[in-house]
């Protein structure tokens, strides 16, 4: 027992002090979460509006006003000029013009008053954001000028559907990438201890094959529950990303997860004879899996050849049954059948492994 | 049980061992016997069978056949009962990179029910200064020193070193030898293969020369000697107006021949020859620089008995 974990702190020193399998387990798919998550979380819901203001009236500041009151909305003021070269830039979304006369129009109630507004078609959400926008605020105006209370006015009651945010997707996704990495990546170090014939030395002491493997197994583990930590850690608290699901069965699924890859980790060392020629392969099976196993986009959305492609994939179910777990995805596959898949991964590939890992 | 066993009964014992990779026959009938408290050495170029004989003995491969006992055990099926009581160095030391001296040292004394403290170990192969240092910022020469070390840390009453001094300096290879000695002195029973000479001469109580798989002779050093080379050898620098004829003729000697500048009169009777060579050298008017009588090596015995020497 004694052996057992000393011989995991070593491993999982030997971790630590390798600047590149750090790199590969925990920055890398952390710098995945927080740059998918910074370009499309942040920023986005904040518009700008350049305001002309040549009328310069009590009547029109309560326009800019009225404009301002609504939610995620930033109005420029600046002139008619400035502010359309800003729009041409790209650093207002849209710029709305009140002319000289506007109160006195108003007033008057001879006609109604103009208000310019600039837009872009071809940027065709914003321009219609930008209509609705408008019109909305205009529509409001009118109506205290006439003094008519509205007819009908909505209600907004928001509820959360199916269709995930991108980062609440990607969270779940990264995370089941970041086990599929630190599972395969076992193949590496172990092909270097054989080859250094640190195992070969290891077999004339007394210590255990069993021991050997679950002291690698066990720093893995270790590593995958530090793994979820950063990874869902930085998208809660930086994203808002909710976990909803049990931990009790998301753990079960990073466990069964981890210990599909580390099997498939033992494949490959088995078929590797040196240090880069287990790199490589390394590569050649994580490339595949990382893009085609819904990691970043849906497998609804991908063509039905490479659809069948994922569908024989482990990380397909891995990752999809940690959406489904995690956030509430649509399953591509019901839980079942993740659970069921990764499970005869494991054995499949424990079986090859025991047929063909060579300790010499 | 297989581990009954007796002070008298050898620490090792080899019975016809065969082991091939494909055509090669790397061992090819193979048997000797290690007493205990002794120090044996297994000689040989590159290639004879020393490191598969000595890792089928370790319990680190299996023979094709023979029978293989070591401290009372039968090493091909019952490894397991030998392993706690074994120490091993690689040829090739066999380190975790990234873990310090003193790491590793702590992980493999887990593995062993008893064994010795790690600063014990680290002070006797000289380490002191290393012990926080990885192994893979290691000399050679501190590499191999730490595998002795970690060969030693469940303090095995048989030890096998596999070229144990390569990569040392000559200081550090002495420091080597007086842990070997040391061991001896303790009781315990160390192989160790090697291709230096000197060593062999200097640990080996017992030792086989060992070439394509066979052993070509056992024995003591002396025995070793003896049983080739009954004549010794007058030594001098070459003189002038000497010629081979007149040599041959002198009292005792029976051939001559000449090595780097050397003359080497190969005789049964050293006194007279010397005398011989000192008269005819008077009679020229000179001296013989550097005379001296030489025994035959060990590099006398393995050049005889496999045509080249060890360390091509």
């Amino acid at each position: 027992m004694n052996a057992l974990l000393l011989l995991t702190v070593a491993n999982i020193k030997s971790f630590t002090r390798d600047r590149a399998a750090l790199f590969w387990t925990l920055a890398f798919p952390l710098i995945f979460v927080i740059l998918f998550g910074s370009i499309f979380s942040g920023g986005n819901n904040q518009r700008s509006i350049g305001f002309a203001d040549l009328d310069a009236t009590p009547a029109s500041a309560q326009l800019a006003s009225a404009f301002k009151a609504i939610d995620g909305v930033k109005l420029v003021d600046g002139s008619e000029a400035d502010l359309v070269a800003m729009m041409k830039k790209g650093e207002v979304a849209a710029v709305i013009v009140v002319p000289k006369g506007y109160a006195d129009t108003v007033a008057a109630k001879a006609g109604p008053a103009t208000v310019t507004v600039y837009t872009d078609p071809s940027q065709s959400s914003a321009d219609g954001a930008t209509r609705q926008l408008v019109g909305f605020v205009l529509s409001a105006v009118n109506q205290a000028a006439t003094g008519q209370p509205p007819a009908v006015e909505p209600t907004f009651a928001p509820i959360q559907t199916a269709d995930l945010t991108f980062i609440s997707y990607l969270v779940p996704s990264i995370l089941g990438m970041s086990l599929m990495q630190l599972g395969v990546f076992s193949a590496v170090p172990l092909v270097a201890d054989r080859q250094k014939l640190i195992l070969k030395r290891l077999q004339a002491t007394p210590l255990r094959r069993w021991q050997l493997v679950g002291s690698n197994v066990l720093m893995r583990l270790l590593i995958a529950v530090f793994q979820t930590v950063i990874i869902v850690g930085v998208g809660s608290s930086l994203y808002k990303v909710q976990i909803a699901g049990s931990w009790p069965l998301i753990g079960a699924l990073i466990l069964l997860g981890s210990l599909a890859f580390i099997a498939l980790g033992y494949v490959i060392a088995s078929f590797a004879t040196t240090e880069e020629s287990a790199n490589g392969m390394t590569s050649v099976v994580q490339f595949p899996l990382m893009f085609l196993s819904g990691t970043f986009f849906p497998i609804d959305a991908m063509p039905d050849a490479l659809k069948t492609v994922a569908r024989a994939l482990p990380l397909t179910y891995l990752g999809d049954g940690l959406r489904q777990v995690m956030v509430d995805g649509t399953p591509f596959a019901p839980l079942w059948v993740c659970f069921a898949f990764l499970a005869v991964w494991l054995v499949a590939c424990f079986a090859i492994a025991a047929r063909f890992f060579k300790w010499q | 049980m297989t581990t009954t066993s007796t002070a008298a009964d050898p620490v090792i014992r080899v019975t016809g061992l065969h082991k091939r990779y494909g055509e090669t026959r790397a061992v090819d009938g193979v048997s000797f016997e290690v007493p205990a408290g002794t120090v044996f050495g297994l000689l040989g170029p590159n290639g004879a069978g020393k490191s598969t004989t000595v890792e089928i003995l370790e319990g680190l491969r299996t023979p094709d056949s023979g029978e293989v006992r070591v401290l009372g055990v039968d090493a091909v099926h019952h490894q397991d009962d030998l392993k706690p009581r074994i120490g091993v160095s690689l040829q090739t030391a066999a380190l975790y990179p990234k873990l310090t001296v003193v790491e590793v040292l702590d992980l493999f004394r887990s593995f062993y029910p008893r064994g010795r403290a790690t600063g014990e170990l680290v002070s006797l192969m000289d380490l002191d200064e290393k012990r926080t240092t990885r192994t893979q910022d290691l000399s050679g020469g501190q590499r191999q020193r730490l595998s002795v070390a970690l060969a030693l840390v469940n303090d095995p009453e048989l030890v096998f070193l596999d070229e144990p001094t390569t990569g040392m300096d000559p200081a550090a290879r002495r420091a080597l030898w007086d842990v070997v000695l040391g061991l001896r002195a303790q009781g315990r029973t160390v192989l160790l293969t090697t291709h230096y000479m000197e060593e062999a001469e200097i640990l080996c109580d017992r030792l086989a020369i060992m070439d394509h798989g066979h052993i070509l002779e056992e024995g003591t050093v002396n025995e070793l000697i003896s049983r080739r080379f009954k004549e010794r050898a007058v030594r001098f620098d070459r003189i002038d107006g000497l010629a081979d004829e007149r040599l041959a003729a002198m009292a005792g000697v029976s051939s001559v021949k000449h090595e780097n500048g050397e003359v080497l009169l190969y005789t049964r009777d050293v006194p007279a020859t010397i005398g011989a060579v000192l008269d005819a050298s008077e009679a020229l008017g000179v001296e013989p620089a550097n005379l001296g009588v030489r025994r035959a090596t060990l590099e006398d015995v393995f050049l005889d008995l496999t045509g080249r020497a060890l360390r091509d």
